[in-house]
């Protein structure tokens, strides 16, 4: 019996033992891993390059079906034998990305390089320079980044959109290089629907009206059955477009008149806007489900041909659909015109980003070799680095035909894969990165002649009512962050119960007192003050 | 059921010292403590190790100073919380949802492990097993994306209402529905997989009893009341009070997917609210006094609800 | 089963089956629906509204894109390295933990099984956590998903209650035969319970399975990536929002719907499949009921 137990016990303890060498194995064997990477960590090339660099960025969806990390884009692999740098790059997880960030920028655990919208940063980009996460860069660029100096030095304009209030340069930015890059995103119309029922493109509001109204009740669709769905509203784009809302000349959010900010939902006219919104909302025109509809389902009312008209994109909405539904050539979208109150007006409002949203690669304080970093990162902006990033390998990628960098049907006509993920697979024109984006891109990304037609229509704004990218101080923006968190909850709320006339518009002098009392006034204070100061940049 | 050594330990009047009694007890437990070390190391590392950073929830984070140089603020973050605009109203959801949780979603594993028991066909039993199981192997993104698309105005449901001849209802955006379709679809996530653990406790109730019953003529229904149930007692006993101790822990992430502003009225809770303001601020110090404010409620209402077990029933956590 | 039916009885049986079947139905439709769908031809598919009762025609493009994903396959590895190494340490560390917090006259008992239950409550926070793996180098190693995870509180207090209702009988006459506590455990504990630990295999295999919060935040090295946060990337590109609200922006294509559910099937199947082979246990577990007393 002794024995037994003895053998027994001897068993169980094998096992435990087995257990606790396994986790001892799995947890040194990584550790080894660590540690060798930080034994070969920075040391500067020849060239004056890094030897190697870690960089954080998001890969792009359109990259990431085809590779494991951006080290396969061939612009790359290309700027890998030019500098000899050896890249090792960091991705977070697409969707995950603002959570990784802010753990990352907390825990003080940083790679060599971060790419990342830095307005959107806790605290905006002077408060991530003030906390030693970032370095600045005006002192690198000057010395060790001659390429992005020369574009800056010609493009002082620029240069004050990538400088902070206290005169901080904090990446090397992504730049739209040109105003036909600028928009994308408008309201999209259904112009064989039009055409069936002999309408012209509407221009005003009460055009508007009177279109929207014959597509619920002319069957433009012709399949006998009134399931047309006139306008297909996203609110959370009209943040972006400003459609139908431009039109009074105000924005869903922040805008400015003559320097002076002011918040739309607070003005007289957003109770216009939601007037007519309800109006039409009452009598169908707009789809009863707005309110819960995400991108599976506005794919599905448009492709059965139920949508006359709605927000979107070139690529990802014309280009998209009609390429979908390339089998019946009726189909037709096409850009409307930014709305106007009164027909003949030059339309106030449109969708234009600036030519730099705060995107960019940052170098951080971990970063041991800051300067041969700077060098690396301004080969990107130079002519060859340029041609790389915009239009991939030569010979391969895109041909110079007369001069003009032509993509190829590698990237064009893929057999296998879409456009832009083809594109992706080469270059990074297609979403963004440090480097400046060049407009013989969208010419030949826009390939259907609708697709530039809508850019061309949906630039034709003044523009100058919206707001350029301004960041609150330090110290006021923990304050902004907390109201306009409230204010945006209550905002999104109560603009669907207006429009769905679950709140009478007669209460709209109770919203703008409510929202007053969230302390709307003083965040219309702080962004007034940050107005200022980029304006005497 | 368990059996309560506070009793035996206090039984003898004249006790030894306790330096002796510890003495002694790790002398003839040495097994016993050698196994529950790892046990205690991993408790003590990953669960109390980490415990140091609750103070954030009295300071301001900053990354640059570290968790214990961060300035103090006090209960500043809390008195932002309560005195916030939307305070009572996700308070209110939370504590409803909970409630629902409780009443509608709990009872709904033990109901199915009862059904499932009184199944003769051993084969029907194991494929309505499966069946049930897989909802919980979804992701919940998924889940949410069918229920956008069967609640839709002019999706399934409301098809088949028309069939019926009633009035289609726009479900995802009328605040009175949210709360049957968050419950309802909970139950569909995991009733078959909550039943696995009450199957597995009914499988442990000795068959005798039921043999004895039979003898005494009691009918099926009967044996479910008077064996069955009371062999799952413990275990129901048991897992009711996790789920108290849990009650305000709802699953965010879900009514993020489901929830729009036309739904906030009722669908807004105490973690929506966080994470809407967690992400616009990063601000971790609030969020960890939001999430502080939570746990001492949980803990309060899993204090009494082991209390009230034990003062009632046999049944404790400890 | 001599005993003969009562009418009570057969409609309590009647009635019984058809609500497990309605419940069967409800729960496996969308299931099957998610099925049809990553076979159908994308273009029919996105057009079809309402119930789908067989694919809108056939095809397994879907799936082949998905396998063509260079993530995925590295994430499946992966996957399976998390599942089966994580949930074998997890089994150890709850079955010690259960057995000796089970054990009667064992002093410091109550206070260690106290100490565990506080932890369910209190949590220090994300970036505690994440300086705590940072210290013991944990970041971006397989470690990182398996060792702070090597014991669910829940799971432990469900294998205490189950090895409490083992019969101390059994124990006693072992330990009458000079057996100590190691050889009770596994030699009787255990296979007495091994209902309960085939439930935990489910349990804790699922919860490795579905693992992605953690990854997010211990892992920037793609290649340690679980399938779920890869998933997760399929799934979230089609969504609107983010693509209005994404870091870096530009003009980002929808993936097209039927990748989405053939990721969902590649994702949900094997951990499906673990289910019938744990099955058995369950039926074992009735047969050691009439070993008791």
């Amino acid at each position: 019996m002794k024995s037994i137990k003895n053998t027994v016990q001897y068993s169980a303890w094998v096992k435990v033992l087995i257990a606790a060498a396994a986790i001892v194995i799995v947890l040194t064997g990584c550790n080894e891993r660590e540690n060798s990477r930080d034994k070969s960590a920075n040391a500067v090339n020849e060239a004056g390059y890094p030897e190697t660099l870690t960089i954080w960025t998001v890969l792009n969806g359109n990259a990431a079906a085809t590779m494991k990390n951006a080290n396969e884009i061939a612009a790359y692999q290309e700027v890998e034998k030019a500098t000899g740098t050896k890249v090792t790059f960091q991705h977070p997880p697409q969707g995950q990305e603002m959570d990784a960030f802010n753990i990352m920028i907390s825990s003080g655990n940083l790679p060599d390089v971060i790419e990342y919208t830095w307005t959107n940063a806790p605290g905006g980009p002077d408060k991530v320079i003030a906390e030693e996460t970032i370095i600045r860069l005006n002192e690198l660029i000057e010395e060790h980044a001659p390429n992005l100096r020369k574009y800056l030095d010609e493009n002082p304009e620029v240069e004050k959109l990538i400088t902070t209030d206290d005169g901080n340069i904090y990446v090397f930015p992504f730049i739209r290089g040109d105003e036909f890059l600028l928009t994308f995103n408008g309201i999209i119309v259904r112009q064989d629907w039009l055409d069936a029922l002999d309408l012209e493109m509407p221009e005003t509001i009460d055009e508007w009206y009177e279109v929207l109204k014959a597509f619920k009740t002319g069957d433009p669709n012709g399949n006998g059955k009134a399931d047309e769905i006139p306008l297909l509203l996203e609110l959370g784009q009209l943040d972006v477009n400003h459609a139908f809302i431009g039109a009074w000349g105000i924005t869903t959010k922040f805008y400015q008149v003559d320097g002076e900010v002011r918040y739309g939902p607070m003005q007289p006219e957003f109770k216009e806007f939601l007037t007519t919104m309800n109006k039409w909302y009452e009598e169908g025109l707009i789809d009863p489900d707005y309110a819960a509809t995400d991108g599976t389902l506005k794919d599905a009312k448009v492709m059965n041909d139920q949508v006359g008209a709605f927000l979107g994109f070139t690529g990802s909405s014309i280009g998209r659909y009609m390429d979908l539904k390339k089998d019946e050539p009726k189909f037709n979208l096409v850009g409307a015109p930014n709305v106007v109150l009164n027909k003949g007006d030059e339309p106030l409002l449109g969708q234009k980003d600036p030519p730099f949203i705060g995107y960019g690669a940052a170098i951080t304080s971990a970063n041991k070799f800051p300067e041969a970093t700077a060098k690396w990162l301004d080969y990107k902006y130079s002519e060859e680095g340029h041609m790389l990033f915009n239009f991939g390998v030569e010979g391969v990628s895109y041909e110079m035909i007369d001069g003009y960098p032509t993509y190829t049907d590698e990237v064009m006509n893929h057999p296998s894969l879409p456009v832009t993920q083809a594109m992706s697979r080469y270059m990074m024109a297609s979403y963004s990165g440090p480097f400046i984006q060049d407009r013989r891109y969208m010419e030949q990304y826009s390939q259907l002649p609708q697709q530039k037609e809508a850019i061309q229509t949906w630039m034709r704004a003044k523009n100058d009512r919206l707001m350029p990218i301004v960041t609150p101080t330090a110290e006021e923006s923990s304050r902004y962050a907390s109201i306009m968190n409230d204010v945006n909850t209550y905002y999104d709320e109560m603009i669907n119960k207006f429009i769905m006339g679950v709140v009478p518009i007669s209460q709209f002098d109770e919203f703008v007192e409510t929202l007053k009392g969230m302390g709307i006034e003083e965040a219309i204070k702080i962004q007034q003050a940050a107005l200022d100061r980029f304006n005497s940049r | 059921m368990t059996i309560n050594d506070q009793q035996i330990q206090s039984a003898p009047r004249t006790r030894p010292s306790f330096v002796s009694r510890a003495a002694k007890d790790f002398r003839k437990n040495a097994a016993i403590y050698l196994m529950v070390l790892p046990v205690v190391i991993y408790y003590a590392v990953f669960q109390y190790g980490p415990l140091y950073g609750i103070q954030i929830a009295f300071k301001d984070y900053s990354a640059r100073l570290g968790i214990w140089n961060s300035p103090w603020t006090g209960f500043q973050h809390f008195q932002d919380f309560f005195q916030g605009y939307y305070f009572e109203r996700v308070v209110r959801n939370t504590i409803i949802l909970g409630l629902y949780d409780l009443i509608f979603v709990f009872p709904a594993s033990i109901i199915l492990a009862l059904m499932l028991n009184e199944v003769r066909n051993r084969m029907f039993k194991r494929t309505v097993q499966s069946i049930t199981y897989i909802p919980h192997f979804i992701s919940v993104v998924v889940v949410v994306g069918m229920m956008i698309d069967f609640l839709s105005a002019d999706g399934l449901i409301n098809h088949l209402i028309a069939y019926f001849g009633g009035q289609p209802i726009s479900f995802m955006r009328l605040p009175e529905w949210f709360r049957a379709i968050y419950i309802s679809s909970a139950i569909w996530q995991g009733v078959g997989w909550g039943s696995i653990i009450y199957l597995a406790a009914i499988s442990n109730i000795d068959p005798t009893l039921y043999e004895s019953a039979k003898v005494d003529g009691a009918n099926r229904w009967k044996q479910m009341i008077h064996i069955t149930l009371p062999g799952l007692m413990p275990t129901i006993i048991i897992l009711f009070i996790l789920r108290i101790g849990s009650f305000m822990a709802l699953q965010d992430e879900k009514i993020l997917l489901m929830y729009n502003p036309m739904t906030y009225e009722t669908a807004d809770t105490i973690g929506t609210y966080v994470y809407r303001k967690g992400i616009l601020e990063a601000s971790y110090s609030y969020s960890a006094a939001v999430g502080l404010f939570n746990s001492v409620i949980n803990f309060v209402l899993l204090i009494s609800a082991n209390y009230l077990s034990k003062r009632f029933t046999d049944t404790k956590l400890w | 089963m001599v005993h003969k039916k009562t009418f009570g009885e057969h409609i309590f049986d009647t009635s019984n089956t058809l609500a497990l079947m309605l419940l069967s139905l409800v729960t496996l439709y969308p299931f099957v629906y998610v099925l049809f769908a990553s076979v159908s031809n994308p273009a029919e598919l996105v057009q079809h509204r309402g119930i789908l009762l067989w694919p809108k025609g056939f095809t397994l493009d879907a799936y082949r894109l998905v396998f063509e994903n260079p993530n995925i396959i590295r994430s499946y590895l992966n996957t399976i390295f998390y599942v089966t190494v994580g949930t074998a340490l997890n089994i150890l560390m709850t079955a010690l933990g259960a057995y000796a917090l089970s054990r009667r006259n064992v002093m410091w008992k109550n206070t260690i099984m106290i100490m565990i239950v506080l932890t369910m409550f209190f949590d220090g926070g994300l970036i505690p956590r994440y300086l705590l793996m940072k210290n013991l180098g944990l970041l971006d190693t397989y470690a990182a998903l398996i060792v702070p995870a090597a014991i669910s509180t829940w799971n432990l207090i469900v294998m205490r209650t189950a090895f409490q209702s083992v019969p101390v009988a059994l124990e006693e006459s072992a330990r009458m035969d000079g057996a100590g506590d190691w050889t009770i455990l596994f030699r009787i504990i255990i296979p007495l319970s091994l209902p309960v630990i085939a439930v935990m295999i489910l349990f804790y295999g699922v919860g490795h399975w579905n693992r992605w919060f953690e990854a997010l935040i211990y892992l920037r090295e793609r290649d340690l990536f679980p399938l779920q946060l890869i998933l997760r990337e399929i799934l979230v590109q089609n969504d609107t929002s983010s693509m209005m609200t994404s870091v870096g922006g530009g003009d980002r294509m929808p993936i097209g719907e039927t990748i989405k559910y053939a990721t969902i099937i590649v994702a949900t199947v094997p951990i499906l499949l673990l289910y019938p082979f744990l099955q058995k246990y369950f039926v074992k577990g009735v047969m050691i009921g009439a070993i008791k007393e």
